[in-house]
């Protein structure tokens, strides 16, 4: 057993990198790498590291909105896109006038994300998938994306047809928000699905169409303040 | 080929800095390499054969992989104990498959006198999946349906997203899936006397009877009262029926006139469930309906008028 314990390390704190079951390849110097580079991030100019950590959460976002390869969105996973977008959909939407419940209005959508999450990933665990919550949350809220444009052309329509009593702009509102809420449910259902054996794939994918539902509802029946 | 610091398959030695300040690289339990494909057809046949096993890896297969598996891997459950605060303790409830969920939710929509699908799908691999999440799915649709039955009773301007609705129906349907098992559990072990179903197969037959529920909770934002008293009353007798097909043949044995008064109890208890659902979220008595018809009329009158009177 002795013997085994570096062969432990090393390779289960590079196992990250790799996408899930597809390559056995050398990976040391990955993990070497981050080591060395851990230390000079301190030395370069502050610049760097924004525009550096920028270009990854635009590239995630990218990802999220094209899914073309899964596998950096689960591995080099942050929070900075999840806590932008959901700030951003709490805020446009509030329709309460009096200050104290739009601001009870804004933690319920932050609440609701965080249960959300929290509910998609321990199914996903109890199923037996390998995924941890932060990975899930990453996924969950870039994947938000289509939802939050959807929600910004909503509440530019709402202020629209609030001038003049159109019946029509309801439909296309509910047909905005139904085809963004179909494209996320398209983007995480490519992440996500894949960390689960095929025959469970279903009903971990179940969740995470209740979570969407429930934030695109939110988003049609949100009404234009007064 | 070698993998360059932001994830990509790549032939050059990684020679710029990280795609990220930060790479977060101790999972616990996640997204690590493990050769799934081949352990997964081993899976589905140790699911059906052994509940009481939990979620095994066969020896024969630990030579495919080419990790050493983490501590908190499952593989050391069967050497020790399980608590529960561990999420491996729960995933013995957890043991399902896609097509099973579905044919027991087939199972609860169609209620068939003779074969009681309790005793063909449930009774050898109880699961938590179903119950939770039809119960879930369940609250959702009738609080979003409740809302939008307010949407479209009150004018635009005063209508607000009620988000009390969600946490009220979840307060009502959590109790009704956790209080009828444990009566008819405590009903069976100490007035029958005899152990015959397990608390586990009760709330899993619970909450499967709920999935009836889920399209009529739809069908209820009709504001057509009759309609609503109708679709209530069909929706419980089609899953009390399901539940009453269920405890039958336990019940069967001696008293005849007693099995009978509790099985109506059961259906019962259904129907006041549905009943005070229905009256609390959606029921419309006529004069709303008349009145909010009319302000939409005369309010797209009004602006009718007034763009003909400007051009």
């Amino acid at each position: 057993m002795a013997t085994t314990i570096e062969d432990d390390e090393t390779p289960f704190l590079s196992s990250s990198s790799q996408p899930m079951g597809m390559f056995t390849g050398d990976i040391s110097g990955t993990g070497n790498q981050s080591n060395k580079n851990e230390l000079s991030t301190l030395n370069e100019p502050v610049l760097d590291t924004i525009k550096r950590d920028l270009g990854a959460v635009l590239r995630k976002f990218g990802y999220a909105v094209i899914p073309r390869e899964s596998s950096t969105l689960l591995q080099q996973w942050d929070l900075w896109g999840p806590l932008i977008l959901v700030t951003i959909l709490a805020i446009l939407l509030q329709s309460s006038s009096t200050k104290a419940s739009s601001g009870v209005e804004f933690a319920q959508v932050f609440t609701l994300m965080l249960m959300g999450s929290i509910a998609v990933t321990v199914n996903s665990q109890l199923l037996g998938g390998k995924i941890s919550f932060f990975q899930s949350v990453c996924v969950l809220g870039y994947c938000l994306l289509p939802l939050l444009l959807a929600a910004i052309i909503n509440n530019t329509l709402l202020y629209i047809s609030s001038k003049s009593a159109i019946p029509v702009f309801h439909i296309i509102r509910f047909l905005i928000v139904m085809a963004a809420f179909g494209w996320a449910m398209y983007a995480s259902t490519r992440f996500l699905g894949q960390t689960q054996q095929p025959s469970r794939r279903l009903l971990v994918l179940y969740p995470i169409f209740l979570f969407y539902f429930l934030i695109a509802w939110l988003i049609i029946l949100h009404a234009h303040p007064k | 080929m070698m993998f360059s610091s932001d994830g990509f398959l790549t032939d050059q030695p990684p020679s710029k800095g990280p795609s990220q300040t930060h790479l977060f690289t101790s999972f616990p339990n996640s997204a690590v390499d493990l050769n799934d494909d081949d352990d997964d057809d081993d899976l589905l046949l140790d699911n059906k054969s052994n509940i009481t096993q939990s979620y095994a890896y066969k020896p024969a297969n630990e030579e495919n992989l080419s990790l050493p598996l983490p501590a908190t891997n499952k593989n050391n459950t069967n050497n020790e104990q399980l608590h529960i605060w561990q999420l491996e303790y729960y995933q013995k409830y957890f043991q399902i498959d896609t097509q099973q969920v579905l044919e027991r939710l087939l199972g609860s929509i169609t209620p068939k006198p003779n074969r009681s699908y309790f005793n063909s799908t449930i009774r050898h691999n109880p699961d938590l999946y179903g119950p939770f999440w039809v119960c879930v799915t369940f609250i959702i649709t009738v609080a979003i349906s409740g809302n939008i039955v307010a949407y479209f009773q009150l004018p635009d301007t005063d209508f607000q997203i009620d988000f009390s609705k969600i946490t009220l129906s979840a307060i009502l349907i959590c109790l009704y899936w956790w209080s009828m098992p444990t009566v008819v559990y405590f009903f069976f072990r100490y007035y029958i006397k005899c152990n015959e179903y397990t608390f586990l197969e009760l709330l899993c037959i619970y909450g499967y009877s709920l999935t009836i529920f889920i399209p009529v909770s739809i069908l209820w934002m009709i504001p057509i009262a009759w309609l609503q008293w109708l679709l209530t009353i069909i929706a419980s007798v089609i899953s009390g029926s399901v539940l009453i097909v269920a405890f039958w043949p336990s019940v069967d044995s001696d008293r005849k006139s007693f099995n009978a008064l509790s099985m109506l109890v059961v259906l019962f208890a259904h129907l006041f469930m549905a009943i005070c659902i229905m009256m609390v979220f959606f029921h419309v008595s006529d004069n709303n309906i008349n009145s909010k018809i009319e302000t939409t009329m005369l309010s797209t009158m009004a602006s009718s008028t007034t763009t003909t009177s400007k051009v």
